[in-house]
């Protein structure tokens, strides 16, 4: 029962980091576009996006209640000391739901549009960042697990575990992700001369993706942080990541050739490989701190409490996968042939 | 103030912004369907007009109760994590389910919100009902944990662990039917007059009177019903909470001394120091019937329970007080609007429309009161009985700063969505006919 409620935990985060990804990833794209090409993914996001837009975030719903119940000595930890940077990903994730909705349903098109659109693509860019920063101070072994708090000031407790330097790389590193993830995908949802714009624009952000990762784990060793290290040290995590090297190359010709549906999955894929090689080295430590290392498997709730959590999971997943598996191909991959007409006569 | 009243404050205010659009996106999925089969049947392109402003409406409250909601989610962690750490896998079922329900809901907006002309005409329309169920169904699922919170079961608490967790008990705790019931009602009546009087102003203003008349219509009569039903479920919740959680009782009547046949006060000022009651108006043994069904019986006042044990009287005693006259206004509004059914001249006249104007927020007024009694009458308990919510809260200091970044953010996003909602009546009224 553990296995399944473990299972969906990191299937409901693998599937945030992608879909809510390559949420976060077109407003990105966006942000990073000419005036003009600003136009043409703004409205090929809305129709690739809107209808899927709001299920695509409830993973980390899904996420934190798994979280909850689940792992609830593990989630304290996190809720207490990632307090601020939450607040900010909170904050992000309204603006950029708030934004969005507001410039498409908004009655009457003016001057406002010019705020929805900015407030959209900014907290596209900021909150991944602040989501990767997140991640990165769980593994950035900075957090100091305080009996006491009269001891520490404010910041020592609350401030730099997550702002600091490999943080903000791990934040960027995602912030890249998405783009790179949101890129590929609308390749596969365009046609002509738009479609050689998104292709363009997914080898752009490979190869900022991969400079990033390159970075990341060299900064990362040189200032010995402990994630980094044993990643590295460990044979499977860092098979995980040659191969993904490896795939790289694949994935480079299908951007090239526009070949929508090689490159999504081998974009797909890519993501797969380095989220696994990143848990993998340190599963279940997932919160590294500077005394000890915390397992996800401590602190379990009581048979029971997993049992029937597995139970509900099993049931929400045979009744929610069909319908959203319907309504993505309803919309994604039925429309791409006669959109794809409308938008060379823009 | 310390870091603990920031934090309830905090909570208090997400919440109380959370629930108004909760509540609008239960319920306005269900004018939108209804007034999309009349469209349906009738072919009356004011009705499609409306269902598409409605529509709208509906995708722009759905995402702001969305992110509010995800916030939600983390703040019952950020702010309580002691709670959550015990009472998170105990209460999971409901948020499990809801989580579920919320998926179901998107997925349905998402069909329904493209679907025009592209999927069969009834299936568009059913996916329409599926948004309105599911989103009652998650409400009904998060009220069950409050209800936990108000009235825990399903574990055994020894040597201060909760332990022989049965999650379906807990979900099926004593207040949780009383409280969904009374809740799903409650957002109903809400929605319902704020939508009516929206439409009753633009009546009123002449705009547009036949499309306005049609909406009106549609959502008064959801308003009528659920308005003559809550009373009633007011008074099954009451009848409950005199068995289950006697001190809320007493803080909401402000009843300090025990004894039978007890008076029920209407109005009246709240003496917390001397505790008095004064300028009431006294309906003999009232309480005692209303709460055990029984002149005669006996009501546990104040007194009995130790002084840290109650909750701030005055404000539970106000907001109950504001609820319940705000029930009996609606209910009477509400046989209003079906007398002005077989009297048709009322709608003829000014006054009538300008009553509906004028009741439009109270809905939302008891809805908030209505959490103020059931929240603030916990106090000093987060679990009642069980853990208190000074045991709950962050250890992280400077919730302050906290608060006041979501008062000015949340009040920004409201002003921000009133003003959305303005534009698109003006759009609907400047549409020609
Ligand atoms: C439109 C809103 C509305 C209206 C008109 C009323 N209520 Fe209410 N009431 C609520 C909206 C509400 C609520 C906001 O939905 C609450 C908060 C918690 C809950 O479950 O429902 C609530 C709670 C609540 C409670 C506390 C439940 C608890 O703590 O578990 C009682 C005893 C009543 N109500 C009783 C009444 C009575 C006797 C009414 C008579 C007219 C009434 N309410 C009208
Ligand atoms: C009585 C109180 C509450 C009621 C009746 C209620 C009801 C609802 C409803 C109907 C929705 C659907 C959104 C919409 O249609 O606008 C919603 C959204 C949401 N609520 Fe609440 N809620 C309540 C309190 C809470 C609390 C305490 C939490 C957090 C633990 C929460 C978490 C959420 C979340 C995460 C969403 C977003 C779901 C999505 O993305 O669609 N709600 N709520
Ligand atoms: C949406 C409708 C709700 C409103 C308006 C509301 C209102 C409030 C208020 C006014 C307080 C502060 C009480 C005080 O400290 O004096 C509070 C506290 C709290 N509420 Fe609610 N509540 C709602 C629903 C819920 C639900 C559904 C849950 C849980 C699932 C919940 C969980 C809490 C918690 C954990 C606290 C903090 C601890 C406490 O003060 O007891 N509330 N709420």
């Amino acid at each position: 029962m553990l296995y399944i409620v473990l299972f969906f935990l990191l299937f409901s985060l693998l599937l945030y980091v992608l879909l809510g990804g390559a949420d976060f990833g077109a407003g990105i794209v966006e942000l990073f576009s000419s005036k003009k090409s600003k136009r043409i993914t703004r409205d090929t996001v809305y129709r690739v996006m809107g209808p899927v837009w709001e299920a695509n975030h409830i993973w980390l719903i899904i996420l934190i209640v798994i979280m909850w119940i689940a792992f609830p000595s593990y989630f304290n930890v996190i809720m207490i000391y990632l307090h601020v940077p939450f607040v900010l990903v909170l904050l992000g994730i309204t603006m950029r739901g708030v934004a969005f909705i507001f410039r498409h349903y908004d009655a009457i098109v003016d001057k406002s549009q010019f705020f929805y659109n900015w407030m959209f693509r900014i907290s596209s860019l900021v909150t991944p960042v602040f989501l990767g920063m997140s991640f990165g101070s769980l593994v950035g072994g900075r957090i100091i697990l305080a009996q006491d708090f009269s001891g520490y000031s404010f910041p020592e407790l609350f401030i730099w575990p997550w702002f600091n330097l490999f943080s903000f790389l791990v934040g960027l590193f995602y912030a890249a992700l998405c783009a790179f993830l949101a890129s590929t995908l609308l390749i596969g949802e365009t046609k002509g001369e738009v479609r050689r714009m998104f292709s363009r624009k997914s080898a752009i952000f490979t190869t900022v993706l991969v400079l990033l990762g390159f970075i990341l784990i060299l900064y990362g060793y040189i200032s010995e942080v402990k994630f980094i290290k044993d990643f590295i040290n460990n044979p499977v995590s860092i098979g995980a990541v040659i191969l993904s090297g490896i795939l790289l190359f694949p994935l480079w010709r299908a951007i090239k050739k526009q070949n929508r549906v090689a490159s999504r999955y081998l974009a797909g894929l890519q993501v797969v490989l380095v989220l696994f090689a990143a848990l993998y080295a340190h599963f279940p430590y997932i919160i590294i701190t500077t005394g000890k290392e915390l397992s996800i498997l401590e602190g379990l709730p009581p048979h029971s409490v997993i049992q029937n959590l597995a139970i509900m999971l099993l049931i929400g997943g045979a009744i929610i996968l069909p319908g959203l598996f319907h309504l993505m191909k309803s919309f994604g991959m039925i429309k791409i042939l006669e959109t794809g007409k409308e938008e060379m006569g823009h | 103030m310390e870091n603990l009243e920031f934090a309830r404050l905090q909570m208090a205010f997400t919440l109380g912004f959370h629930i108004i659009f909760a509540c609008i996106g239960m319920v306005m999925p269900f004018f939108m369907v209804v007034s999309h089969k009349k469209w349906l049947n009738t072919r009356n392109p004011l009705y499609l007009e409306l269902t598409k402003a409605w529509q709208k409406g509906v995708a722009i409250f759905f995402v702001t109760g969305a992110v509010s909601g995800t916030a939600l989610s983390f703040e019952l962690g950020m702010l309580w994590p002691e709670f959550m750490k015990h009472a998170g896998p105990i209460i999971g079922m409901p948020f499990s389910l809801e989580g579920a329900a919320f998926f179901v809901e998107a997925i349905a907006l998402g069909f329904y919100l493209y679907g025009w002309n592209k999927l069969p005409e009834r299936f568009h329309w059913f996916t329409g009902i599926i948004i309105g169920i599911s989103g009652v169904a998650s409400g009904i699922l998060v009220v069950s944990a409050n209800g936990w919170m108000n009235a825990p079961t399903g574990f055994d608490f020894i040597d201060g662990q909760f332990t022989n967790i049965d999650p379906v008990q807990a979900f099926l705790n004593p207040a949780w039917f009383t409280q969904a019931l009374h809740m799903t009602i409650a957002a109903f009546v809400a929605t319902s007059f704020a939508v009516a009087g929206v439409h009753a102003f633009q009546v009123y203003r002449n705009k547009r009177p036949e499309l306005h008349k049609k909406a009106f219509k549609i959502a008064i009569i959801f308003g009528a019903v659920a308005a003559f039903l809550q009373p009633l479920s007011g008074d099954l919740s009451a009848k409950d909470i005199a068995k289950r959680q006697p001190v809320k009782l007493a803080a909401m009547e402000a009843h300090y001394e025990t004894g039978r046949n007890v008076p029920l006060y209407i109005g009246g000022i709240v003496n917390e120091e001397q505790q008095t009651v004064s300028h009431k108006i006294e309906i003999p043994g009232a309480l005692s019937f209303l709460a055990f069904g029984d002149f005669d019986a006996e009501v546990k006042g104040l007194r009995d329970f130790p002084e840290d044990e109650h909750p701030p009287v005055a404000i539970v005693h106000y907001a109950f007080q504001i609820m319940v006259g705000i029930g009996t206004l609606l209910m009477l509004a509400g046989i209003l609007y079906f007398i002005s059914l077989k009297y048709k001249s009322l709608f003829n006249r000014k006054w009538y429309w300008l009553i509906f104007v004028v009741l439009a927020p109270l809905g939302f007024i008891a809805v908030e009161a209505g959490w103020v009694v059931t929240e603030v009458g916990r106090q000093p308990w987060i679990i009642y009985g069980f853990m208190k919510t000074s045991e709950a809260v962050t250890p992280m200091p400077g919730m302050e700063f906290s608060f006041y970044m979501y008062v000015v953010v949340y009040l920004v996003l409201a002003l921000t969505v009133t003003w959305l909602m303005r534009r698109q009546i003006k759009v609907l009224n400047n549409t020609k006919e």
